[in-house]
């Protein structure tokens, strides 16, 4: 079983944007090496000479020409309205947020 | 449970020949619907609007016909939760690609169904909003994550229903709900509007009463969309899914892998997976073992990419933009306290493994690794599909477990043991019910559980995969 220390924890709950607990901490630094634990059996697998796969159909970058469409599919206009009105906080047309530097 | 089930062929029979009209047959589901959805939870949300009968002069097969559609896909205008607290008032702006498809031919949705939360999960009872109980027997689970979509089409609260598959996600639940769960080829049905789980993994399918149904879904769901990069562009016409649904087997390959028959199967679903591979033979087909060697590492590569790329999709669920959101002076307050609030204890665990796997100085050992292995699997098949038509086996390891029987994380992951090496291959798979074991019921009286058999194809060979599964079906049923 992998280790995963409550430090640990606290940095990758910091990186995930997820206010833990204390108690939540110390769960999920048992679970984490639970799981690690037994995905870390992966390392035995030579891998030497493979290539990773990026896309499972074998697609790559899928481009398209930079024109407006003659035809749009969907009204985009009417939907980012609707997709603001979503917003807990707004104001006008726009999502309003807290002031990103502090005051 | 009765078994004069609706199918999508015997609703299309009925209103052509007038027997019921749309509104007549919406409104027998509405009323079943209500009767029954408090005791399984199968759907969250349920639409109380009577459809437009203009629907019946449309010449399609799913004119009219009711259907549900999971929770982690979007129809305008109705709420999406994912089974999120976090989501739990979001309204969708727009139809998912698939339901624009369904729309355009006339279908009838019934409501939108339950899943555990943002698709993560094995047995239907990660919800925020409950567990999906499984029709069959009230004690146990529907499966996962589809639970709703699975409960509600076995226990006839829709004609059939979309889901969504991950590792196992629709036959799962299709498996131990004992119904028809098809998986498409990654890239042959657009992800357009589907609350991304894992994009490199996730395909939305039908779960339906019969194979000729879950046909009938393909062909109205299939095919490029430019709103989904990665749905894959069809330079000819797409087949017809149902044309070779009766042309005999006889002659056909079938591959049994050593590896869908080890430890941990239980001896019961093992006797019907054996009953159904002798019938194959009956039908003429060739059967041989073979082997998958890689596969035995599908689950450890699973959990290393689909809670990585859950790290990254999720993190727009940020107290922001969506629903649910926490107060804070500061900007990193609102996210800290909104995903903390908003979130599940499994979905904070996978966020936490993904963005631990993608740190600083893991992402060779982990997401590269698993990548590399994952193009092993890959080849484990495609060495199969040189020599072989398709490759059977078990859907699930055991029947249903009870409520809570798979509580611990790692145990519910080894449920997706035969599932998800199919997702990680990008390979079209169905499940079909194969028959029933007796479990002990409450108060000494016996249960009857189904279970599912798995059949896998070729990318982009659903013909072939729906013609060995109808001819089955068949022998199956006598």
């Amino acid at each position: 079983m992998s280790e995963i220390t409550k430090k640990e924890v606290e940095h990758i709950a910091g990186l995930a944007r997820i206010k833990l607990g204390e108690k939540e901490k110390e769960k999920m630094a048992s679970e984490l090496g639970a799981i690690l634990g037994y995905i870390d059996k992966l390392k035995e697998v030579n891998t030497d000479g493979v290539e990773p796969i990026a896309n499972i159909t074998g697609m790559e970058n899928v481009l398209r020409k930079d024109e407006p469409s003659e035809k749009p599919r969907r009204d985009v206009g009417a939907e980012s309205v609707k997709l603001v009105e979503m917003a807990p906080e707004k104001k006008d047309n726009f999502v309003k947020v807290p002031a990103v530097f502090g005051e | 449970m009765n078994n004069t089930f609706h199918t999508i062929k015997s609703v299309n029979e009925g209103l052509k020949k007038g027997e019921f009209s749309v509104e007549e047959i919406a409104a027998d589901y509405q009323a079943r619907i209500k009767k029954e959805n408090p005791k399984l939870n199968a759907y969250l949300s349920v639409f109380g609007s009577i459809p437009d009968s203009r629907f019946q002069i449309l010449d399609s097969k799913l004119a009219g016909v009711p259907c549900a559609i999971k929770d982690n896909i979007l129809i305008e205008g109705e709420k999406c939760t994912a089974a999120s607290k976090i989501l739990e008032n979001y309204v969708a702006a727009y139809d998912a690609a698939v339901v624009g498809k369904l729309k355009a031919v006339g279908a009838v949705f019934l409501g939108k169904t339950n899943l555990d939360e943002f698709a993560m999960g094995a047995t239907g009872e990660k919800s925020a909003f409950g567990p999906t109980l499984n029709p069959h027997d009230h004690t146990r689970v529907a499966g996962g994550s589809s639970a709703g979509s699975g409960a509600a089409v076995a226990a006839d609260l829709a004609v059939y229903a979309l889901g969504s598959d991950t590792g196992g996600s629709i036959r799962a639940p299709a498996a131990w709900c004992g119904v028809v769960g098809l998986k498409p080829t990654y890239g042959l049905v657009s992800r357009s509007g589907l609350i991304a789980m894992a994009s490199s993994l996730d395909q939305i399918g039908p779960i339906t009463k019969t194979v000729e149904d879950a046909a009938i879904i393909l062909n109205a769901i299939a095919g490029h969309d430019p709103m989904d990069s990665t749905s894959v562009p069809t330079s000819r016409e797409l087949p017809d899914y149902t044309a070779n649904l009766n042309k005999p087997i006889a002659g056909l390959k079938v591959a049994v892998p050593k590896e869908f028959f080890g430890g941990g199967l239980d001896d019961q679903v093992n006797n019907l997976a054996q009953a159904a591979i002798a019938k194959l033979e009956s039908l003429g087909a060739h059967i041989d073992q073979v082997s998958l060697p890689m596969i035995e590492h599908a689950i450890a590569v699973y959990y290393i990419i689909v809670p990585s790329e859950i790290s990254a999709n999720l993190s727009r669920f940020d107290g922001i933009r969506y629903g649910l959101s926490e107060r804070n002076k500061t900007l990193l307050g609102v996210y800290l306290d909104s995903r903390a609030r908003g979130f599940g204890n499994e979905v904070k665990r996978r966020i936490m493994l993904g963005t631990y796997a993608l740190s600083a100085g893991y992402y060779d050992a982990y997401y590269l690794k698993a990548q590399k292995v994952r193009a092993l699997i890959k080849q484990d098949f495609e060495k199969i599909f040189e020599k072989y038509d398709v490759i059977v086996g078990p859907t699930m390891p055991t029947v249903a477990p009870k409520l809570g029987e798979l509580d611990d994380p790692l145990a519910g992951y080894l449920a997706d043991i035969y599932t998800c090496p199919v997702n990680l291959a990008g390979l079209p798979a169905i499940s079909i019910p194969c028959g029933f074991v007796d479990v002990d019921g409450p108060n000494g009286a016996s249960k009857k559980l189904p279970v599912g058999f798995q059949i896998i194809a070729k990318h982009f060979n659903e013909v072939k995969l729906l013609q060995v599964a109808h001819n089955l079906e068949q022998v199956l049923r006598e």
